[in-house]
């Protein structure tokens, strides 16, 4: 009996399948990428400010020095007060000297605005992220003041440093089109 | 050659080093870098009294009276003898009325089947004494006069002080206002701030005034400590002299009876202290110590029979338990303990209850693992927790009390919750969301069966007499 002969030679064979792998790859990487950069698939590390419990952390554990978490106040939940237990050490006086602040930066500037009123404004510039305002102004306060991760700084990691050691597992990914998690704005994850 | 070289560099190296500043870039936090005290107001003429209105009238047969901060007896306890519910019916308790309140904490007085409240009236700008029927919410009268306040975590956060003639209130800024207490007429005023150049608390006020032995007494601060004022005319009786210008807290005095002598009992900014309350010697100074010195005391003073007095107050100040000695006419007090919020039994805001000879009150947010816990402390030891209402049950700034041999408690979203006073162990019988608002920390008042409760903006009346439900 005749064998039958091939349609194409063993070279041809190789160069086609070498096309269809190589076509293959590009079609499923190029599938991949658009499906990750669809509208609202994009996913970026933030902390929830209801789970978050300012053990400090997030200062000494982000890639990034200074920390890309950094201290956000929410106005609209401040009570202006004259004395803040997120601005001022526990018993100290209510001046504006370094020896009565909790920030060990100076990153809060305290501003008379009229009778009984102050405001507090966060200098993210000398903000480490240590959380120790927010610890303050969680006991005493409204919690207006809580810890954010600041997108214009954090790299993204695909693994976040500070949220493999989060003792309340506070930090995980949300959509980047909503990329903050401000008090005031919504409630918790957990409950939500 | 080399040597030439490292002599050259050392020589650059060290004109580098005494030309270069490492701190150069750095600011230094300094005091008044905050411009305190920039537009500062100075104080109005206030006409105390000037408002009234008479809206309706009342006819009550209700003997039952709550009349003054923490009830007859200064112990938050009722002693009524009128059961009262241990559950809430489906639906939540009977609410006998609503009344919509000037934002604040202001709390309560009962007396004969009216109510009587200092409301911050935000539409007129006035402090308003109301009296409002006990049963039904109807507005009897209203007395005050017009001050522009600004919201400082409410306005208003004191109790009226009632007997059968008077009502004696004291308002956000130390207006302190006498009136007949059914008619509402106006007797005398005092403006604290300005008579005694007194320094207004943070958030304002929150003393409530006392009534005794026909005095108004008012711990003032600044020019006199505290002062005794004739309550029908307002004249002063007596004044006890501030040498230490220990400043107003939001503390009330509390009196006390100790070795025979009656004092009232202070915890200022500055220090504690006990005032002789009557006798030749009244308005002296029996016994003070500056051990005890806060920033913000909201709590009262718990005196115990045995001469302890246990101080507290929140920020992160813990407590203090002072034992007073009499030796002859002179008393001694020292230190017991001193301890950390997370140490023992500490209270923020409200004033701990006496059960058995127990404490009982609400840890603070920095009390470590019992934070917002209900807590039950031993008489001897007051870092010794008998026991505490667990993990899963913590409460808020609220108020509590006891009526009936139970304990009602108010959490900061107004659920109000019944348990059972004990020494062994938290027994909480039900608990029930009676308002929607926030901040409920207006200290309740109770009589007839009807407990008066509030959140920042709406007061209500519960009808938890059992035999009515």
């Amino acid at each position: 009996m005749k064998k039958k002969e091939k349609d194409y030679s063993r070279r041809e064979f190789i160069h086609r399948g070498a096309r269809i792998t190589l076509g293959l790859t590009v079609a499923g990487t190029g599938v991949l990428a658009l499906a990750r950069s669809g509208p609202g698939k994009e996913t970026v590390w933030q902390i929830d400010p209801f789970k978050c419990t300012q053990c400090g952390r997030c200062a000494d554990e982000c890639v990034m020095s200074p920390s890309a978490v950094k201290c956000i106040h929410a106005y609209d939940l401040c009570g202006y007060c004259d004395l803040c237990s997120g601005y001022f050490l526990p018993g100290a006086k209510l001046e504006t000297g370094a020896e009565n602040q909790l920030c060990p930066t100076s990153a809060i500037r305290r501003q008379f605005i009229e009778e009984p009123y102050f405001e507090y404004v966060i200098d993210e510039e000398l903000c480490i992220g240590c959380g120790k305002c927010v610890k303050g102004c969680a006991a005493f306060g409204n919690g207006s003041l809580h810890l954010q991760i600041r997108h214009d700084r954090c790299l993204n990691c695909n693994q976040c440093a500070i949220a493999t050691v989060c003792p309340s597992d506070a930090i995980s990914r949300v959509p980047a089109d909503t990329p903050y998690l401000i008090k005031g704005d919504f409630i918790s994850m957990e409950e939500g | 050659m080399v040597t030439g070289v490292l002599v050259l560099a050392g020589i650059v190296s060290l004109g580098w080093w005494l030309a270069t500043d490492p701190v150069a870039g750095l600011t230094t936090s300094e005091p008044g870098a905050d411009n305190r005290g920039e537009n500062a107001v100075p104080l109005a003429d206030i006409d105390i009294g000037a408002y009234t209105e008479t809206l309706g009238s009342l006819e009550s047969r209700l003997e039952g009276t709550w009349p003054r901060f923490r009830g007859e007896n200064f112990d938050n306890i009722s002693r009524s003898e009128i059961p009262l519910i241990e559950s809430f019916p489906a639906g939540g308790p009977k609410v006998m009325w609503s009344l919509e309140m000037g934002e604040g904490y202001a709390g309560a007085a009962i007396y004969r089947g009216a109510v009587y409240v200092l409301d911050y009236d935000e539409g007129m700008r006035a402090d308003v004494l109301r009296c409002v029927s006990l049963t039904d919410g109807t507005e009897i009268w209203r007395r005050g006069y017009r001050i522009s306040l600004k919201r400082n975590h409410g306005m208003s956060r004191t109790v009226p002080a009632v007997t059968e003639d008077y009502v004696l209130t004291i308002g956000p800024r130390a207006h302190v206002m006498c009136v007949r207490r059914e008619t509402g007429e106006f007797l005398w005023g005092l403006d604290v701030e300005k008579e005694y150049e007194t320094e207004i608390p943070m958030w304002y006020t929150g003393q409530c005034p006392l009534i005794d032995e026909g005095m108004a007494i008012i711990a003032t601060g600044g020019k006199a400590l505290v002062v005794a004022l004739d309550l029908e005319t307002g004249g002063v009786v007596w004044e006890t002299p501030n040498e230490k210008d220990w400043k107003m807290s939001h503390s009330s005095l509390m009196p006390f009876e100790f070795g025979g002598v009656k004092m009232y009992v202070y915890s200022a900014f500055g220090g504690a202290c006990g005032i002789a309350a009557g006798g030749d010697h009244a308005g002296e100074v029996l016994w003070e110590t500056t051990a005890w010195n806060h920033q913000v005391v909201a709590p009262s003073p718990v005196c115990l029979p045995d001469g302890k007095i246990f101080l507290t107050a929140g920020y992160g100040a813990g407590s203090m338990v002072l034992q007073l000695s009499k030796r002859g006419d002179r008393f001694d007090v020292e230190v017991l303990q001193e301890y950390e919020p997370r140490e023992g039994l500490a209270c923020e805001q409200q004033t701990p209850l006496v059960f058995q000879g127990h404490l009982l009150g609400i840890m603070p947010k920095d009390a470590g693992p019992l934070r917002n816990e209900l807590v039950c402390v031993h008489p001897d030891d007051f870092t010794k927790v008998v026991w505490s209402s667990g993990q899963t049950r913590r409460f808020g700034l609220g108020p509590y009390m006891i009526a009936d041999n139970k304990l009602f408690i108010v959490d900061d979203d107004a659920t109000l919750t019944i348990a059972r006073p004990g020494t062994r162990r938290y027994v909480e019988l039900d608990s029930y969301r009676v308002l929607e608002g926030q901040d409920s920390w207006g200290p309740l008042a109770i009589a007839d069966g009807y407990l008066v409760m509030r959140d920042s903006k709406t007061m209500v009346c519960l009808d938890l007499a059992a035999e009515r439900q």
